[in-house]
């Protein structure tokens, strides 16, 4: 009964790396493998997650990444997208939020203090 | 009293309020580091130090105000400043010893702790990647900021599906590793949460 609502790509993904046998998300090449099962661990996995598991992480994330994209780009400014628009998708959820926010103002600061740092070495 | 440090965390705080106490522990990584971990350490203790100047500003500020009180009232927009500027003075506060609790913390981790911990930290979804998938969703290009932010919210967005997959494991007495089973019965809790954004299926309000 809970299949109905899920992607078909999952259970038809059998083969590792999922490369050409089946129709749906197996047809891409992995992006994150790696990466993501260093953050499945980071989160609480096992060491070594299973294989199927990181592939269906994976396409919940592709296809997260793609629906924020898609909805960005009909607010706001049509056809592109603007971080404005992502914090706005993303006011409702504290986590997300405060996460956003946090990296953007790490990211200025980080950026003011490179230039000053370089301003400094140009002075001397 | 236009600190220009000070101006920029006004706009951020006064936006914010409510979103300040879930802020997660410890999460203060820096977007582009994903090898360096210095940088952070530096960034903190900068952050630190303008927290340290601010505190020393806003209490030589509040002298003041006492001097000038005892001939006038200061005026009504003064008074919201100086009371906003305690506020933002105790939020740095408890900031600091949230940092001071979190190095207390991670110095009691034992080896295992400590590795996940690490990779907790350390691992992100490739920059690169990340802005092909999304240049290729949009058809053009997208700022830095745009990359940095959907990074960070994916990564969230990992983190929420593998805890909640972990509390199904847990409730139905296996262990990790997690299987698929787990991950598409998270997922299934996720949605009814509205916590997985779908568009797919169209709701039809009168049929």
């Amino acid at each position: 009964m809970a299949e109905e609502e899920d992607d078909p790509g999952f259970d038809e993904d059998l083969d590792d790396g999922g490369n050409g046998v089946d129709s749906g998300q197996g047809k891409r090449k992995r992006l994150f493998s790696k990466e993501l099962r260093c953050m499945m661990y980071g989160f609480g996995d096992d060491q070594n997650p299973y294989t199927e598991s990181v592939d269906i992480l994976e396409d919940l994330v592709i296809e997260f990444i793609t629906e924020m994209t898609h909805r960005a780009m009909s607010i706001g400014r049509q056809g592109r997208v603007q971080v404005e628009d992502i914090v706005f998708l993303i006011r409702k959820d504290p986590r997300k939020f405060a996460r956003v926010k946090d990296l953007l103002t790490m990211n200025e600061e980080l950026k003011k203090a490179r230039k000053a740092f370089d301003e400094a070495n140009y002075g001397s | 009293m236009a600190d220009p440090a000070r101006v920029k965390p006004v706009v951020g705080v006064s936006e914010a309020p409510a979103e300040r106490p879930t802020q997660s522990e410890g999460s203060r990584d820096a977007p582009g580091s994903s090898g360096k971990v210095s940088e952070p350490a530096a960034v903190q203790s900068t952050t630190r130090e303008q927290g340290k100047a601010r505190s020393a500003e806003e209490a030589a500020a509040a002298g003041e105000e006492e001097d000038g009180s005892s001939s006038l009232h200061p005026p009504p927009a003064k008074k919201l400043k100086v009371e906003h500027d305690k506020k933002k003075e105790k939020r740095h506060k408890v900031d600091e010893d949230e940092i001071q609790k979190m190095q207390v913390l991670v110095s009691s981790f034992s080896e295992e702790q400590l590795n996940r911990y690490e990779m907790y930290r350390r691992a992100a979804f490739p920059k690169a990647a990340i802005k092909r998938l999304i240049q290729s969703i949009t058809g053009s290009s997208v700022s830095q900021n745009v990359v940095i932010a959907m990074s960070g919210i994916a990564k969230v967005f990992a983190g929420e599906i593998v805890e909640e997959a972990l509390d199904v494991c847990e409730k139905w007495g296996d262990t990790p590793p997690l299987q698929p089973k787990h991950m598409r019965e998270a997922v299934r809790r996720l949605k009814s949460r509205e916590q997985v954004p779908n568009t797919k299926h169209k709701k039809i309000l009168f049929h």
